[in-house]
């Protein structure tokens, strides 16, 4: 469940101050999979930062998995990321350096599983995008599709409950993105995962169960 | 997740092999000097042997024979009585005028015998004469040794190291047996071979035949006190030097205080035994002056070309450390740089694993890391370097006075210098990193 309330944003620079996001009331119950939509520049990712606790609301309150967790700080923002949510971004970020696998089990290396089990985890994430078998390549050996399955096995490999993604597809041809969509749909329906996904593609939005639109800072419907 | 950190960082360093070369090249370059510095500095300080207790002893190099001379000034009143007389009225006013007629050097066997043996807080003591050098003769070839003139305690107060055979002890000093104890090097140059074969042989010594007793190995430092190639009771000198009344001559003492913190008592009784000294008649000059100090006192005093050792210490010890910080500095700073640089390189992944849950004390940890991993490689390849130096000057003498110690001491200060180096160079750029902005960061 995700839950804000009035949340507002505003950017401050010295002469003036930038609404991005203006009093949003958005409400999303556990195992929805809501995408939102709007122009560029309308508070798509501020609303998403805010979601990941990337990002401080300027006013109002954030209640993500029955938690209030607008003014979380330090290590306790970074325990609840880890264990609550998984983000899928536009350009992967996946670690160059890094295998396949090694990348998977990021998450896990901050919840400080051993090293076997990660492994399991990780090998069984890649299997669920069905890349069990690049496990030891690195990213740069992988399509620009098989870079985000890697990216979304990322996301799942520590049972979050909350899946956050900024334009998964926005890089990839419609072929690759829809077998992207295909397989997020699958986590929504399979594992109840809530996943909030922002984009630009009318089609892939329409994949989902709701849609949001922004613009200006608000909410249009 | 150390495996998974090292795996990372030895990656890094592959993928910018010119920026590792460039940090390496500081890194291990920096570490290089600072080992051989220590290393010099262990030997020229530390206590190794045969100076293993040198922060107990007090040296009494030299006695200054002096007469001061004085101005006398009248001063002379008027003063006019009642009855109208004028009467005189004079005082005089002895001073020194700055003129002082001195002289400078060892003492002789017979002063040090007769008032430096009684001290308190004293535990030995020993005299000494390093008394120039002797040709000794071996088949035609002529080989030139310090020689060194000792009594048995010289053996107590430093701590050769024996090789083969032993020292030569009091019944030898008493009994002026000709007897010689050689370094190493001595051995080498005389008989070609450091042995126990060698104990037993006899050297020609100037005039006179030497059983060798013993073969110490050859200090790390030529120490006044100790840097001979030959060692010979102090009997076995040319007798007019043995048996000299005067005041001076060709000896000195070194006292082993009971505590370091008792030296300033040596010195003290030294000081007030000079003071009232009384000279012998018909002496040139009328009072004497004892120069006693300790090991840095003697360093300072020496390098300084000066008596007064507390002014000598801070004139040479203050330039040493500021020189030795800057030349820590610079290095340090550039690789700073280098590293601060590598941020922004790396701000995409460090938002990636805050995004994940690393929280700041991971990726702090995370980059102190892996500048440690560089910094220990680094570290290594100066340590080769070093060991190769060192050897190399050693080899050679190429240090003049001094040869480098390579000990498990070294190693230590060189272990805990590297990893002071690696978490100095390494705190300020993982403290900005660990601060990235997710947000901005991944935009």
């Amino acid at each position: 469940m995700i839950e804000l309330t009035n949340v507002s944003k505003s950017y401050r620079t010295d002469t003036i101050e930038t609404l991005a996001l203006q009093r949003m009331n958005l409400s999303v119950p556990d195992g929805e999979f809501l995408s939102i939509m709007g122009p560029s520049g309308c508070g798509k990712s501020t609303l998403l930062n805010i979601m990941g606790l990337i990002d401080e609301p300027s006013e109002g309150s954030v209640v993500l998995a029955g938690q209030e967790v607008t003014r979380y700080n330090g290590s306790k923002v970074a325990r609840f990321r880890n264990e609550q949510l998984g983000f899928i971004f536009q350009s992967f970020h996946l670690i160059n350096d890094l295998s396949v696998v090694d990348n998977v089990e990021l998450p896990l290396l901050y919840r400080r599983t051993s090293g076997k089990e990660r492994r399991r985890l990780a090998l069984a994430a890649l299997e669920r995008v069905g890349l069990s078998n690049r496990a030891t390549h690195f990213p740069n050996q992988l399509s620009g599709g098989q870079k985000q399955r890697v990216a979304i096995a990322r996301a799942i490999v520590g049972r979050p409950n909350i899946i956050l993604a900024d334009e998964p597809t926005g890089n990839l041809d419609s072929h690759m993105g829809d077998e992207i969509m295909d397989i997020l749909t699958r986590l929504n329906t399979d594992l109840s995962t809530t996943i909030v996904m922002v984009t630009h593609d009318e089609r892939m939005a329409r994949k989902t169960h709701r849609l949001v639109r922004l613009s200006d800072g608000e909410r249009v419907s | 997740m150390i495996k998974n950190y090292l795996t990372l960082a030895l990656k890094v360093l592959r993928r910018r092999p010119f920026y590792t070369f460039v940090s390496l090249f500081g890194i291990s370059f920096t570490l290089m000097i600072l080992m051989l510095i220590t290393s010099m500095g262990d030997a020229l300080f530390g206590a190794n042997k045969p100076m293993t207790e040198v922060d107990r002893m007090v040296f009494l190099p030299q006695l200054q024979r002096y007469t001061e001379f004085f101005d006398t000034t009248y001063t002379v009143d008027t003063i006019v009585m009642d009855d109208g007389a004028t009467r005189f009225d004079s005082t005089q006013r002895v001073e020194p005028n700055g003129n002082m007629n001195n002289s400078n050097g060892p003492m002789s066997y017979s002063f040090l015998d007769k008032n430096m043996r009684d001290f308190t807080d004293v535990d030995d003591y020993t005299f000494l004469s390093n008394n120039g050098f002797i040709d000794a003769y071996l088949d035609g070839r002529k080989v030139t040794l310090a020689t060194y003139y000792v009594d048995a305690n010289y053996w107590n107060v430093f701590d050769f190291n024996f090789l083969y055979g032993l020292p030569f002890g009091t019944d030898d000093v008493a009994g002026a047996n000709k007897v010689v104890v050689l370094t190493e090097r001595a051995a080498t140059n005389y008989f070609g071979e450091v042995s126990a074969g060698v104990i037993g042989r006899e050297m020609d010594l100037g005039d006179q035949k030497y059983r060798v007793v013993g073969i110490v190995q050859r200090p790390l430092k030529d120490d006044d006190n100790i840097a001979g190639d030959v060692f010979l009771p102090l009997t076995t000198i040319d007798p007019r030097q043995y048996g000299n009344q005067e005041l001076q001559g060709p000896f000195q003492a070194v006292f082993l205080a009971s505590s370091p913190g008792k030296r300033e008592s040596v010195k003290k009784q030294l000081e007030f035994f000079a003071t009232n000294f009384v000279m012998p008649p018909g002496s040139d000059f009328e009072h004497i002056r004892l120069y006693s100090g300790t090991a840095m006192d003697a360093f300072a005093a020496r390098t300084m070309q000066t008596n007064d050792t507390g002014k000598a210490k801070l004139m040479v010890f203050i330039p040493l450390l500021t020189l030795l910080a800057l030349f820590l500095a610079l290095p340090l700073i550039n690789l700073i740089n280098l590293n601060v640089s590598r941020v922004f390189e790396r701000k995409s992944e460090i938002a990636v694993r805050k995004a994940f849950g690393a929280d700041s004390s991971d990726i702090l940890s995370q980059f102190l890391f892996e500048n440690l991993v560089l910094t220990i490689i680094g570290g290594v390849i100066g340590f080769v370097l070093a060991v190769l130096v060192i050897r190399y000057v050693n080899a050679n003498d190429l240090i003049g006075t001094v040869r480098l110690a390579f000990s498990l001491k070294v190693l230590l200060y060189f272990i805990i210098v590297v990893l002071l180096f690696g978490m100095l160079s390494g705190i300020l750029p993982a403290y900005r990193m660990s601060r990235t902005n997710i947000g901005t960061a991944l935009r």
